[in-house]
């Protein structure tokens, strides 16, 4: 349910900054054009986490309208409450040129804001990727094909959307202290047209898929031909491959988060997998239908049902479950953790494109 | 005189201006306001039914008779010789006494992903996978109830220090298909769930007064719930407006620590 900034209830960052590598920086910098948020010191020991999630919300997109990329942000961050990414969204916008009232329209209601029928369109249709309660369906998709909107633009907004899930997850788990330039500011409104035409950008180059082997493929597949395709594989790949936790454990939180949606496709690769790894179709039924199991190792045991909690919840509910979690695991587990579901909730939604094209 | 004239009306229309500036940013903050009441409104009644249909009552400003099947998990609690309890106790401490239980297990409901559908006098109604969908619906509902067992004993301890009497619950559980939809007339309308799932819930928190026992679920819950629960077969009972008689069991904890 959306929720105005005002009203969001957000608990203290437990996690304190620590020293980052310069190459990390530099990449996050890339990502985000020049700018080192304060939160990226807090991740910066598991760099996976630090470098990926500024890079999946980088505007790596080569068909969808660019100006629909941060009113799909303003929308999702409202449908998840999170006061970090939704105060974050809303200075882009007053910056790339909106006034206050029209971010306020968007805000209030969609069906009232000063955009065309196919943007209110798009931006119901990735608000919902975001909600998941109902799936969406293919008449869903249907419609905004009936809007003119091409297959590469609906799988982009998809990702816009499942990328805001991801960043929504991570600040609100984590508790980003929100804090933000206002735009009100004089040196702000001189610099604003400049600020504006950096953070605008411009679509990248199409592109064709890169070496896509691995969980979620599909997912991956159905974004051929968006740079956006190649950021995903590589957040996949790093977040799997990254030492922390157990690849396991990791697969294991996919398949839940997986069920949890109801994306049969993203439980079912997982469970692949997990089979791979030495957990057989029983026992992963057994977890996913219990959510827990004598075969769990103490972590998964925590991780496995946490998985679940982050589908859908209450800001403090999840704070607090989660500042719990970190008295149980070390501060990397945690951040690992937190990036997991993160990616999971994200990835298990964009799967819809395979469901609804 | 001319010169004065035209500043006396210069200065009318200025006032004139003015005045109307004044109320149109009096009725844009009357506006504001009321958006922003609607909008917390709408926060509200997101934890009474789902998002859906709170968005289609706000999208055709009127409520949809729109119903729809789904598969839910009940569950029906009631205090145990409440009536009695009721006669001894002054209106004052005896409405205390039950806000303050609801409040605790409404608590304990909402974090084990249920919801309260309804409250029954001293009793109440709560749903598992009505408002959104939960694939591990019943589990929540066992866990629930055993969390309101243990809440229930801290209430207990809590009143007792005010020299309230204790209370004792008992819970009926089924799962099975549900008609779900806004119910009520033009006066009275709420989110809520009907069918034979519902009554034989009900039915079946009745029935633990028979066995004596405080938790007592159907053979539904039994075959989708984690095997780690303790459950203990009760002898068949035959239940009012309900065919043969349905075997039941009684939950007596749960193994996964």
């Amino acid at each position: 349910m959306s929720d105005s900034i005002a009203n969001i209830e957000w608990g203290e960052c437990w996690l304190e900054p620590t020293p980052m590598p310069p190459e990390l920086a530099a990449d996050i910098r890339r990502a985000l054009h020049g700018v080192l948020p304060a939160w990226s010191a807090r991740l910066a020991t598991v760099p996976w986490v630090a470098r990926e999630f500024p890079r999946l919300s980088s505007k790596s997109i080569a068909h969808m309208p660019l100006d629909l990329w941060e009113m799909i942000g303003l929308v999702v961050s409202q449908d998840n409450s999170c006061r970090y990414c939704y105060g974050v969204t809303r200075v882009l916008l007053r910056v790339l040129g909106y006034d206050a009232a029209r971010v306020q329209q968007l805000e209030r209601d969609l069906n009232l804001a000063d955009v065309s029928p196919g943007d209110h369109l798009a931006l119901d249709f990735a608000r919902r990727i975001s909600h998941a309660n109902p799936r969406l369906s293919a008449p869903d998709y249907a419609r905004l094909r009936e809007a003119g909107y091409s297959k590469p633009v609906i799988a982009e907004i998809a990702y816009c959307a499942a990328t805001n899930v991801c960043a929504n997850r991570i600040a609100t788990l984590l508790a980003f202290p929100p804090g933000f330039t206002p735009v009100e500011r004089v040196a702000m409104r001189l610099l604003r047209p400049l600020v504006a035409r950096r953070i605008r950008g411009k679509l990248m180059q199409p592109e064709p898929l890169p070496p896509n082997v691995g969980p979620c493929a599909d997912v991956v597949a159905a974004l051929d031909g968006s740079p956006a395709a190649r950021v995903l594989r590589t957040a996949i790949d790093e977040a799997l491959a990254s030492p922390v936790l157990p690849r396991r454990t990791k697969l294991l939180m996919l398949a839940v988060i997986g069920k949890a949606l109801g994306c049969a496709y993203s439980e079912r690769e997982a469970s692949a997998e997990l089979a791979q790894a030495g957990l057989g179709p029983a026992d992963v039924a057994e977890v996913l239908t219990n959510l827990g199991s004598p075969k769990l190792d103490r972590r998964e045991a925590l991780l496995v049902p946490f998985a679940r909690e982050t589908v859908r919840y209450q800001v403090p509910v999840i704070q607090r479950r989660t500042r719990e979690l970190s008295q149980q695991l070390t501060r990397d587990e945690l951040i690992e953790a937190v990036g997991i579901a993160s990616l999971a909730n994200g990835v298990c939604r964009l799967s819809i494109l395979l469901e609804t094209c | 005189m001319l010169t004065i004239a035209l500043v006396a009306l210069a200065a009318a229309l200025g006032w004139l201006a003015w005045r109307s500036r004044a109320r149109a940013t009096a009725i844009e903050n009357r506006l504001e306001d009321a958006a922003r009441e609607l909008e917390r409104l709408q926060n509200a009644f997101a934890r009474f039914a789902p998002l859906d249909v709170i968005e289609g009552i706000i999208e055709r400003r009127g409520v949809s008779t729109r119903s729809e099947i789904k598969e839910v998990t009940v569950l029906f609690a009631d205090l145990k010789g409440f009536t009695a309890l009721a006669e001894q106790l002054d209106p004052g401490r005896l409405v205390a006494l039950l806000n303050g239980y609801f409040q605790v297990m409404g608590r304990v409901v909402a974090e084990h992903r249920g919801h309260l559908g309804k409250f029954l006098g001293d009793g109440f109604l709560a749903l598992f996978g009505a408002l959104e969908p939960n694939p591990w619906q019943t589990n929540d509902a066992l866990h629930a109830a055993l969390a309101m067992r243990d809440a229930l004993t801290d209430y207990n301890r809590r009143t007792q220090a005010d020299g309230l009497p204790s209370l004792a619950m008992c819970f009926g559980i089924h799962r099975g298909p549900v008609v779900a939809g806004v119910l009520g007339n033009s006066a009275l309308m709420e989110y809520g769930v009907i069918g034979r799932t519902v009554n034989l819930a009900a039915r079946v928190e009745r029935l633990t007064r028979v066995h004596d026992v405080d938790i007592l679920v159907t053979e539904a819950v039994r075959d989708t719930c984690d095997a780690r629960f303790r459950l203990r077969a009760m002898p068949a009972v035959e239940l009012k407006g309900v065919p043969g008689a349905p075997p039941t069991f009684a939950v007596e904890g749960f193994d996964g620590g």
